[in-house]
């Protein structure tokens, strides 16, 4: 019953240029997939791919061993049982919160319809506002009705478009919580499209990095994170400092030429023992962590280090790399 | 009958973007304009006032007894009928064109997009004669089918024009680009996720469109069909022509035939109340369709490629109704001209008096266009209300305006000789038309930031030199097109103008309908087509503002 949603080679290009280029992906059920990537990475139409709303121009789509899309058809998105979430939810503006979740229900017939609806909205704690119209719902309220209206006909898989991005970021990171457990609960495969690396990492079981339409590395979040296969993965994971071979300061690290060095800002030590001196620029509060900008052997370095070390700005002090969060690519 | 073509359209064809409510404020807060606007206001809703004041005040009469027991009942099923079936026509062709036309590839296309519009051009009774002639026993339909069948002209039946749908008919395929242009707008805005959202729910494409696309457009489709069904109201040359008793065309005949002010006064105040029927129907669900936005995302309209037969089905379907509405009653016209060979009728005289008439007019309600555009500048009580004065008598018939204006200069024991009809018509054509000036002021100030006025009030200036030197020229911006839409709306209008023009001037409009009525199509043909052409230039205005401002096509989040 629950299978994976795969993703097999497939391509899809607008006017000629190839907005999706071989990608081969699967996700597993149960399972949170990450699609990470920048504006134009062709997250959005990697997605609109799998939903069948639009048609590959090669490789195949498919559900368990379901051909779903192929070069040759395409199933029509209300017969593939998968569900959206949008950006901005989509909710429709005519219909109560209640009717919403109601409306892939139909094959229930109506009073199942009512009764199921009105358990999903008591299970994502919305009971109350099942009457409510979607402009009279706060933006966490209307994320909880998308993704019960999403999950309410039981879909085979799920595929959430920046779901997060509209929200306060206040409120972020717990209706995040909240949202995607009920979407672990349904043991589904899930896609989460996020431009947030945070997000990715935080929310997401695996992460898949897109750029140019190409898929640069796929794996477990923490396994991408630590071992990324590229200096392009790792900076879009986080923030890094990129110095070639010859601008690595002496003694910080042995890099060979033709090479690139690819370090965490908080893999960045600080080590009173260390012969590598850096100035400190500029040292900033940021939570729990201080924003170091340093200088060593004429290069900037940014390091996040915690804040109970940080040193002032205007000292000097003795730096190290932390090897598990250093990289060195052949440059690119 | 008149068509406010360029505006009130252009304004509802931007009405799902998000509405600009506008509070008062809590306190009486006076500024210097207020007083000018106050009077603009007030000039604007003397004649419908004093037509009310006329039915309470003035006895009825026993024209009033005749009327009320032997026209009422024809006059009132005449209006109603006409106004379902034109309706039901409108939906009819207007919803599916607009959905073809937006979410949907066909051959001509893009034509048909803007093609749609055209018919807003050619008032109401210049169609009717053009088509009333087209379905005639002797007009070119009737003649080829008995040419195809061997038939005579008693051997079959054929629709008629000149009955209550066939000015239902002919009214609403001049005016269904109200429909069309509100629903495309509504379809062009929303949220193409929301559809996505719906096929995903495992919805067809059929329920998607049933269930969530017109749902969510009926608010905009209602306000488009409540502006055409205000003209249609409004219309007395089409109902007078095809000799459908409708209430336009009881106020006209009570006034002219009867001479009772007071009775048509009466039937005045009951057509009045189905127009604000009307008004508060568009008014409600363009509240509503404000509110009902949630989704602000829009992805470019990716449209459906209707392939082979259904393309050109849907082609077919567009071009029936441009013909409908313009080509085949405008290339009749034509024809009925250019067949008469010799010099029909004079119309240098009358292309004089409607440059002199509409003219005056248009002058007089651009002055208070301006006013009410820059009071509408300062949030204030007195420029709301001369604002809703304006959109208010915008909607009401030309008759009942034009009654009242007669009530007036009665009171006042003025004839309708000299100047006066003069500035009584030009008052009149004020009093109607001015919303439709200001809308394109108001729009061009709009634009420009409120942080402008801000701007110069920081910089010393006072409220007077700030109106002056930073809203004016702003709004003069939008002025042409506004000037231009008031000039060709006052020359369409017909049963205002027969009723108050100076004795012996005729317009373009006075004569057209008097030529059609003597039966006279070939001699009526050129001002009709005058008249269209003019009206033409507010149509082309606007759908080139149309085409430039598309937000599905340009805004990708």
């Amino acid at each position: 019953m629950r299978e994976s949603l795969s993703a097999i080679g497939v391509s899809r290009a607008y006017h000629g240029v190839r907005v999706v280029d071989s990608v081969s992906l699967d996700l597993k059920p149960g399972a949170i997939t990450a699609l990470l990537g920048g504006s134009g990475a062709g997250k959005s139409t990697l997605l609109r791919l799998f939903a069948g709303l639009e048609a590959v121009d090669e490789g195949e789509i498919r559900l368990g061993d379901r051909v779903l899309s192929s070069m040759t058809q395409t199933l029509a998105p209300d017969k593939r049982r998968i569900g959206l979430i949008f950006q901005d939810f989509a909710l429709f503006p005519h219909l109560t919160a209640a009717q919403n979740v109601a409306f892939g229900l139909k094959p229930l017939g109506k009073e199942a319809a009512k009764v199921e609806a009105a358990a999903w909205l008591a299970r994502l704690g919305l009971t109350s506002r099942a009457d409510a119209y979607p402009h009279e719902l706060s933006g966490g309220e209307q994320q909880r009705v998308a993704i019960a209206r999403a999950l309410a006909p039981k879909p085979a898989a799920i595929l959430m478009d920046e779901p997060f991005s509209g929200l306060d970021p206040a409120l972020r990171s717990s209706v995040r919580d909240e949202a995607l457990e009920a979407v672990r609960a349904a043991g589904i495969p899930a896609l989460l499209v996020t431009h947030d690396p945070v997000e990715a990492l935080e929310a997401a079981d695996h992460v898949a990095i897109l750029k140019g339409g190409k898929l640069q590395q796929e794996g477990p979040a923490a396994e991408v994170y630590l071992h990324p296969a590229s200096a392009d993965v790792a900076a879009a994971l986080g923030p890094v400092n990129r110095l070639r071979a010859g601008e690595v300061p002496a003694g910080l690290a042995e890099v060979p030429a033709g090479s690139e060095l690819v370090v965490r800002t908080e893999g960045i030590l600080l080590d009173a023992a260390s012969p590598v001196k850096a100035k400190v620029l500029a040292s900033q509060v940021t939570g729990a962590m201080n924003r170091l900008v340093l200088e060593a052997g004429g290069r900037r370095l940014v390091a996040m280090v915690p804040r109970c070390d940080a040193p002032q700005a205007g000292s000097e002090t003795g730096i190290r790399l932390d090897p598990a969060l250093s990289f060195i690519f052949p440059s690119a | 009958m008149t068509r406010p073509a360029g505006t009130e359209a252009a304004r509802l064809a931007d009405l799902p973007l998000p509405a600009r409510v506008r509070a008062f404020p809590p306190r009486l807060n006076l500024r210097p304009g207020d007083g000018v606007a106050a009077l603009a206001g007030v000039i604007i809703a003397v004649p419908v006032v004093s037509v009310l004041l006329a039915a309470v005040i003035l006895g009825g009469g026993e024209a009033w007894e005749h009327i009320r027991d032997t026209l009422m009942v024809p006059y009132l099923g005449g209006t109603l009928g006409t106004l379902a079936l034109a309706a039901f026509f409108m939906l009819v062709f207007a919803v599916p064109a607009a959905w073809l036309v937006t979410m949907h590839d066909f051959p001509g296309r893009p034509v048909f997009e803007w093609l749609l519009i055209l018919p807003l051009a050619a008032p109401g009774y210049v169609l009717a004669y053009a088509w009333a002639d087209l379905m005639g026993v002797g007009g070119p339909l009737q003649s080829l089918l008995r040419e195809m069948t061997g038939w005579s002209a008693r051997d079959y039946w054929f629709p008629s024009m000149r009955s209550m749908p066939g000015l239902a008919f002919v009214l609403a395929s001049g005016l269904y680009p109200y429909v069309y242009l509100t629903a495309r707008a509504a379809f062009v805005s929303q949220s193409i996720c929301a559809l996505e959202a719906a096929r995903s729910l495992g919805a067809s494409p059929l329920r998607s469109f049933r269930s969530v696309v017109l749902p969510a457009a009926r608010p905009a489709i209602a306000a488009g069909l409540a502006l055409a069904l205000m003209e249609v109201a409004a219309d007395y040359g089409a109902a007078e022509y095809l000799g459908v008793p409708t209430l336009t065309f009881g106020i006209v005949r009570a006034w002219k035939s009867f001479g009772e002010p007071a009775a048509a006064a009466r039937l005045a105040v009951i057509l009045l109340m189905l127009v604000i029927g009307l008004v508060l129907a568009e008014r409600w669900s363009r509240g509503r369709a404000g509110s009902q936005q949630s989704s602000t995302r829009w992805r470019t309209v990716s449209r459906t490629k209707l392939g082979g037969v259904w393309g050109w089905l849907a082609a077919l379907f567009c071009l029936t109704g441009f013909a409908i509405g313009f080509l085949l009653p405008v290339s009749r016209l034509v024809w009925r001209a250019l067949e008469a060979r010799e010099y029909v009728a004079p119309v240098g005289e009358a292309l004089k008096n409607t440059l002199v008439l509409a003219g005056s007019g248009a002058a007089f309600a651009f002055v208070l266009a301006l006013v009410i555009a820059l009071a509408g500048r300062s949030r204030g009580p007195v420029a709301a209300f001369a604002r809703l004065t304006a959109s208010s008598a915008y909607a009401i018939p030309g008759a009942v305006l034009a009654l009242g204006a007669l009530v007036v200069l009665g009171g006042l024991g003025l004839t309708l000789t000299g100047i006066v009809p003069v500035v009584a018509l030009a008052w009149v054509y004020a009093s109607r038309f001015t919303a439709a000036g200001a809308e394109p002021m108001v729009a061009a100030l709009a634009r420009a930031p409120a942080s402008l006025g801000y701007a110069a009030e920081s910089l010393g200036a006072s409220p007077l030199r700030r109106a002056k030197e930073v809203d004016l020229p702003i709004a003069l911006s939008g002025a042409s097109a506004g000037a231009l839409i008031l000039f060709v709306e006052s020359l369409k209008e017909l049963p205002a103008t027969l009723m108050l023009r100076p004795f012996n001037w005729d317009t373009l409009a006075v004569r057209a309908n008097a030529y059609a009525t003597d039966e006279r199509l070939a001699a009526a043909a050129l001002p009709s087509l005058l008249i269209t052409l003019a009206g033409l230039v507010p149509v082309i205005l606007l759908s080139w503002r149309l085409s430039h401002s598309r937000p599905g096509e340009h805004t990708h989040a």
